[in-house]
């Protein structure tokens, strides 16, 4: 039996790389929609509505979405990316390349999340390239106030939405489960996750009912990476936030032991 | 003792409403060129699947090379070369890269995978398609590049599920030539094909299975000799009705346009004893033919007499007929080709 290692060895680096070269090649597929749709988002809120709204918490409005903004991008292409690889590798059915091959099922797991949290990372940093230069054209540079925490969120909500990703793409049975998810799921959860406004702004019981949305420590976390501003304990949202991504991962090895949406 | 490349016992798999394999127990032996013949539906493919990890088995027992499919699944696969019924290649790189991807899950650094990649590309002849995408090959192409994809991990195990499905003689031809080289090599080789033609021509043992039971298991030889040969005799001064022949194993005698037919089993040990007995009866012989049974007759028997005049669907559209014109036997008209 050839050597094909532990579970990052090898096999584990194969399929991960070529996860990565699936969405790096088709750049136009993957990386310019979110820039395009994100240059519009601020071109609309930071400068057509953004003067005429108020500062929050004493951040111009541009400043203040700008990390909502990251989150949405970052998330959804993490997500989309690994339901997508998924559900397209299983519909055309050579997801079986990796299936039949010695990867262990941690492995394989594994490999599809870093894949696609990686991506979330890249649409990320391509969301705040464009905000920022938004930012120094029209009001002043801003630098990131708390780079270990802004790292520290963008990896554990990134590798989160990747792995919900991986139960969506074993869940879905044809194209539009895709979208349903993203339209019916994420959006939601996202536009009332305290992208576009601040917590303290909603009346109760609607800012004790937002608590509940993991979104709404997401968004507060890359804000308190980017800005120093957080409605929440940092420490707590990214312990909370620790614990549902191992879970999650938890989950999906053990989908993928059992075989469930890949084996008859 | 080594341990067989094959082994099952009392497998069984019920999907949600069908029951493909009804306890199949079957033993392949390490370095056999190993032929799984059987009707559609029989269960061929639900078999190879329990094998790689692709069917989840409702019962029974599965193990490759000694290790169990569902607990030493990584063992299990790593033996294994597949080059399954459907096409199912990663359609968004080059065949090249799907290759180097195959070989790398397997466990072989970049380099060697490469290097592998290339060498299975040009075992197949396919190499100039090296950054091709998988969609844009021909048909044939596919077929060879299937093989080049189980052939790219060196496994220990060659598993084929209707490899020359629809491709052209030449090619069917090159590809036997590559299996069995491969074959002769050490690799232990497990085939499914509705060719009969080609699990004649290559297997040391067929298994014919028929709804999910296994039907036989023998040496294409010992299959042919349960069929009847037929024996046709030149006379030279031929009578109007059949000389009487009394000789054991003989089941036919009649004459068609003044050649003497004798169908019997095990024809060919027959034919001095029959060219004396007509000799005794005044008969100058001029000339013989021998026409063995052929596998294909004996296996649409066995599976028929399993199903006793039920559905008969096996024969995809002239792959029997077809099959029966390269064995030139009689098997043509004996053979009710259904459809
Ligand atoms: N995924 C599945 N879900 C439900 N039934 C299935 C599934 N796959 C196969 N079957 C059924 O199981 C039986 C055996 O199918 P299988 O594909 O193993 O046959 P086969 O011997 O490979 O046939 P063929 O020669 O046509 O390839 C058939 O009745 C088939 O309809
Ligand atoms: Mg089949």
């Amino acid at each position: 039996m050839s050597t094909s290692g532990s579970v990052l060895g090898v096999g584990f680096r194969t399929l991960l790389r070529r996860e990565i070269l699936r969405y790096v090649r088709r750049p136009r597929n993957t990386f310019l929609p979110p820039m395009i749709t994100n240059v519009l988002y601020f071109a609309v809120f930071g400068i057509v509505l953004g003067g005429r709204i108020d500062r929050i918490a004493g951040f111009r409005y541009i400043v203040f979405i700008l990390p909502g903004l990251v989150v949405l991008g970052a998330i959804s292409n993490a997500f989309e990316n690994a339901s997508f690889s998924i559900f397209h590798g299983r519909w055309n059915e050579y997801i079986h390349e990796a299936l039949t091959s010695p990867l262990s099922y941690t492995s394989m797991v594994l490999a599809y999340i870093a894949a696609s949290a990686l991506r979330g990372i890249l649409v990320g940093i391509i969301i705040a390239g464009v905000g920022f230069v938004f930012l120094t054209a029209t009001v002043a540079p801003i630098g990131v106030a708390r780079p270990g925490y802004l790292v520290a969120f963008g990896l554990v909500i990134t590798v989160l939405f990747a792995s919900f990703g991986v139960v969506g793409g074993l869940w879905a049975r044809d194209f539009d489960y895709l979208t349903v998810m993203n339209q019916f799921i994420i959006r939601p959860l996202v536009f009332f996750g305290g992208v576009f406004y601040s917590l303290d702004v909603l009346p109760e019981p609607y800012r004790t009912l937002s608590l509940l949305n993991p979104m709404v420590y997401m968004v507060d976390g890359v804000r308190y990476g980017f800005l120093g501003y957080a409605d929440i304990d940092p420490n707590l949202s990214l312990a909370v936030l620790s614990g549902l991504a191992a879970a999650v991962v938890a989950l999906d090895v053990a989908l993928f032991r059992r075989g469930y949406g890949l084996v008859d | 003792m080594a341990p067989p490349a094959i082994h099952t016992r009392d497998l069984v798999k019920e999907y949600a409403d069908v029951t493909a394999l009804r306890g199949l127990s079957l033993t392949v032996e390490q370095g056999e060129f190993f032929g799984l013949l059987g009707p559609n539906g029989a269960g061929k493919t639900t078999f190879i699947n329990v094998l790689v990890g692709l069917v989840r088995k409702t019962a029974g027992e599965a193990t490759v090379f000694g290790h169990d499919v569902e607990r030493d699944y990584r063992e299990a696969r790593d033996a294994i070369g597949l080059a399954p019924q459907e096409f199912n290649v990663d359609r968004f790189f080059p065949i090249r890269e799907v290759l180097e991807h195959k070989a790398g899950y397997h466990g072989i650094p970049a380099a060697e995978a490469r290097r592998r990649a290339d060498e299975a590309l040009k075992t197949v002849g396919i190499y100039d398609k090296r950054d091709t995408r998988f969609d844009w090959l021909s048909g044939g192409m596919k077929r060879r590049f299937m093989l080049a994809r189980a052939l790219v991990s060196d496994p220990d195990l060659l598993i084929l599920d209707e490899p020359t499905a629809g491709v052209d003689v030449q090619l069917r031809h090159d590809l036997w030539e590559i299996i069995n080289r491969m074959n002769d090599a050490g690799t232990t080789i497990l085939l499914t094909t509705h060719y009969i033609e080609e699990a004649e021509r290559l297997c040391d043992r067929v298994a014919i299975v028929d709804e999910g039971r296994k039907v036989e298991v023998a040496s294409p030889g010992d299959l042919m000799d349960r069929g009847t040969d037929t024996i046709t005799l030149g006379l030279r001064n031929p009578p109007a009705t059949p000389p009487e022949v009394n000789l054991g194993g003989v089941t036919d005698v009649s004459l068609t346009d003044g050649r003497l037919l004798v169908t019997a089993a095990r024809g060919s040990a027959l034919v001095p004893d029959l060219i004396r007995e007509l000799d005794e009866r005044g008969f100058e012989v001029t000339d013989v033919d021998i026409e063995r049974a052929s596998l294909e007759e004996v296996f649409v028997d066995m599976t028929r007499s399993e199903r006793a005049g039920g559905r008969r669907d096996e024969s995809e559209d002239g792959e029997v007929g077809r099959a029966a014109a390269g064995t030139g036997g009689d098997a043509g008209t004996d053979v009710e080709v259904s459809r």
